[in-house]
């Protein structure tokens, strides 16, 4: 309709009617639809939740809020199983970031050479990134099982088998077994990534370093890995906000258990809500993961920045 | 391993130069078997050598590599891409193997590591039991219309935040990448409360809208970053006609970002193809359960037989898989741009 009435009107007086960029109100009425549905399913319902982490509310009356200020975070900072749950938390999540991005480096550093294939190579390699959490969830309970696992008959084959087999029911490899499976979930992306990071990389610097006799080592730390180290951090901040809300891989291959070994805050959060039907003190778990999600992403910006500056002087 | 290629390549070239023809003829026949590399760029770096010729001195004073260490360089390197493609395919392969999998093999001592094809009914089985088509069919109906909506609101927000400086702009930007901290697992209770109000619950398009409203964000810093890869140059031509921005936007801008709408397109869609929490809080008659909390409904539970399992999620797999290799350059390329700018 609007292009039928602009073709008619005279040019001059279209041009001067608007300024170039429209009027002062256009990006609003671009942004508004979006804004509204962001505020309405995102910022409102976060306001609802901090909220809820200051009040006693249960699951089965959530209209029914008795004001308790901060009467949930005493309480979860004073509960021992917490503190375990935040442990376990920085534990997961460190070892997501390092694995992710370690493995995501080395795999990237292999495919960043021209041989024949490399194109199925690199397709192949980023499937696991596609696979749906909840197949990649039933697959690995399933190549966990304790006695037709393929895991454990390799594992007992080589003589590494666990007692009983039983690795998801172990407070001891539940946890790095639920990592082994995160890292293999995430290390596509960061291959990914990284591999196209490395592009920039210039060639005949490489070339020369080698020429003139420098170490591997000393080449990739001098020179490869200066150029992507920007991307490295980028991703080791992605990683770290999207481990700390990570839920579905581990909810459905331990429930956080056995005996909490594999609870995270997301889990916790879930638990308290649900099972013991607490919505305050699931809120102010959550609220608690906001909150170092907030400090990950504000140090981040801080060294990025602090980094820039190194490099200008 | 980075460091390797030049003196291996130094060491090829002294060998080709120093032997009798016959054996440098093997010798070019030989890399196509063990690293294949392109032909072409290996005489591309030829010619590129005798132009310079400093620089072949100094390849010469590192030359002398013992042919062996090169051979066993290589081999690493070809265990080493087969053993990453090896992890990477393996679990999605069992998936495939359990499923084509008789009684017999499946309990036995010894594993069967090949599928057996004779068992291939089990997805035909599955397929005519109407709960598997019904679960794959909403969580279609669920991921187009997540698609949908999040591409439709996305491209006028990154439009907005590429083009125009506004008040609210950096506040706005600042939002968008919040949003990628927040659980929802926490957002599931006030999304319930909120969906219970307006009668959305145990429907799918509740999910959508939930769904649309965590993906939104990264679909529209995707299309942002793409429509700042386009010269504003070209919508000047379309202001000096007088052309609303609306119309620049869907005239000039889309079909030229069409990649990256695909991009933010199979990111949606596989957000919601995949989304559990939201479902299987929200959804309550199995009518409208999607595949993902069906699927999930299998763990723990031993009434199901492991091979109709491991079909019906291997199902749910393929196309996500397919998909997404399909479109991965364009996915790779948003996400890239995604991530480094954003």
């Amino acid at each position: 309709m609007t292009v039928i009435e602009q073709t008619r009107a005279p040019r001059s007086e279209a041009r001067r009617r608007r300024s170039p960029l429209g009027s002062r109100w256009t990006p609003y009425l671009f942004l508004a639809p979006a804004a509204l549905f962001i505020a309405l399913f995102q910022a409102v319902p976060l306001a609802q939740e901090i909220f809820l982490s200051f009040t006693h509310t249960s699951l089965l009356n959530p209209t029914s809020n008795t004001w308790v200020g901060l009467e949930n975070y005493a309480h979860i900072f004073s509960d021992d199983e917490f503190h375990r749950t935040l442990t376990i938390t920085l534990v997961y999540v460190v070892v997501c970031v390092v694995g992710s991005v370690g493995a995501g480096l080395g795999v990237a550093l292999i495919l960043n050479r021209s041989f024949r294939g490399r194109g199925i190579a690199r397709a192949l390699v980023t499937v696991p990134w596609a696979a749906p959490g909840i197949a990649v969830a039933l697959i690995a309970t399933w190549m966990l099982n304790p006695q037709y696992g393929i895991v454990n008959r390799f594992l007992n084959a080589v003589g590494l088998g666990v007692p009983g087999g039983a690795i998801l029911d172990s407070s001891t490899y539940a946890l790095p077994a639920i990592l082994v499976t995160t890292t293999w979930q995430l290390f596509p992306l960061t291959s990914v990534v990284l591999l196209s990071a490395l592009q920039a990389v210039p060639k005949d610097l490489t070339e020369a370093a080698t020429m003139d006799g420098a170490g591997r080592w000393w080449t990739f730390q001098a020179v490869t890995w200066q150029v992507i180290k920007p991307t490295v951090g980028l991703l080791a901040l992605l990683m770290t906000i999207w481990s700390l809300r990570r839920f579905e891989l581990i909810w459905l291959m331990t429930k956080g258990g056995p005996v909490g070994s594999t609870e995270t805050l997301v889990i916790d959060l879930y638990a308290q809500a649900f099972d013991s039907k607490q919505l305050g003190t699931a809120a102010a778990i959550g609220m608690v993961g906001v909150v170092i999600s907030l400090i990950v992403i504000a140090g981040s910006r801080f060294v990025a920045r602090a980094a820039e500056k190194e490099n200008i002087r | 391993m980075s460091g390797e290629m030049p003196s291996e390549r130094s060491g090829r070239h002294s060998e080709e130069r120093a032997q009798p023809p016959a054996e440098q003829a093997r010798n070019r026949a030989r890399p196509e078997h063990t690293s294949g590399e392109m032909p072409s760029e290996r005489s591309g770096r030829h010619s590129e050598e005798r132009a310079q010729p400093p620089a072949e001195q100094a390849r010469n004073r590192a030359r002398p590599e013992p042919t062996s260490r090169l051979r066993i360089g290589l081999t690493l390197r070809i265990v080493a891409v087969l053993a990453v493609m090896g992890i990477a395919i393996f679990p999605l392969y069992w998936m495939f193997v359990t499923a084509l999998s008789s009684d017999a093999d499946l309990f036995a001592s010894d594993a069967r590591l090949l599928p057996d094809f004779s068992q291939f009914g089990v997805f035909v089985d599955a397929l005519a039991e109407g709960e598997t088509v019904r679960w794959l069919r909403n969580s279609l109906v669920i991921a187009t219309g997540t698609t949908a909506l999040s591409i439709v609101l996305g491209i006028p927000l990154g439009y907005a935040l590429s083009r125009f400086s506004f008040r609210g702009k950096a506040l706005m930007t600042v939002v968008l990448l919040l949003t990628q901290m927040l659980p929802e697992a926490l957002m599931v209770v006030p999304l319930f409360s909120l969906f219970n109000r307006f009668e959305l619950l145990d429907s799918l398009v509740g999910l959508i809208l939930a769904n649309a409203a965590f993906v939104l964000p990264i679909a529209a810093l995707i299309l942002k970053g793409a429509i700042d890869g386009i010269p504003r140059e070209l919508e000047e031509a379309g202001r000096v006609d007088g052309a609303r921005p609306f119309t620049m936007l869907t005239r000039i801008n889309v079909p030229l970002i069409a990649p990256s709408i695909a991009a933010a397109a199979v990111i949606a869609f596989f957000h919601a193809w995949n989304e559990y929490v939201f479902a299987v809080t929200f959804i309550y008659s199995p009518e409208m359960q999607p595949a993902s909390v069906g699927i999930a409904s299998f763990i723990g539970e031993v009434g199901t037989p492991v091979q109709t399992v491991m079909a019906v999620a291997f199902m749910f797999t393929l196309p996500a898989v397919g998909f997404y290799l399909f479109a991965q350059k364009y996915v790779v390329a948003g996400m890239t741009a995604g991530a480094v700018k954003g």
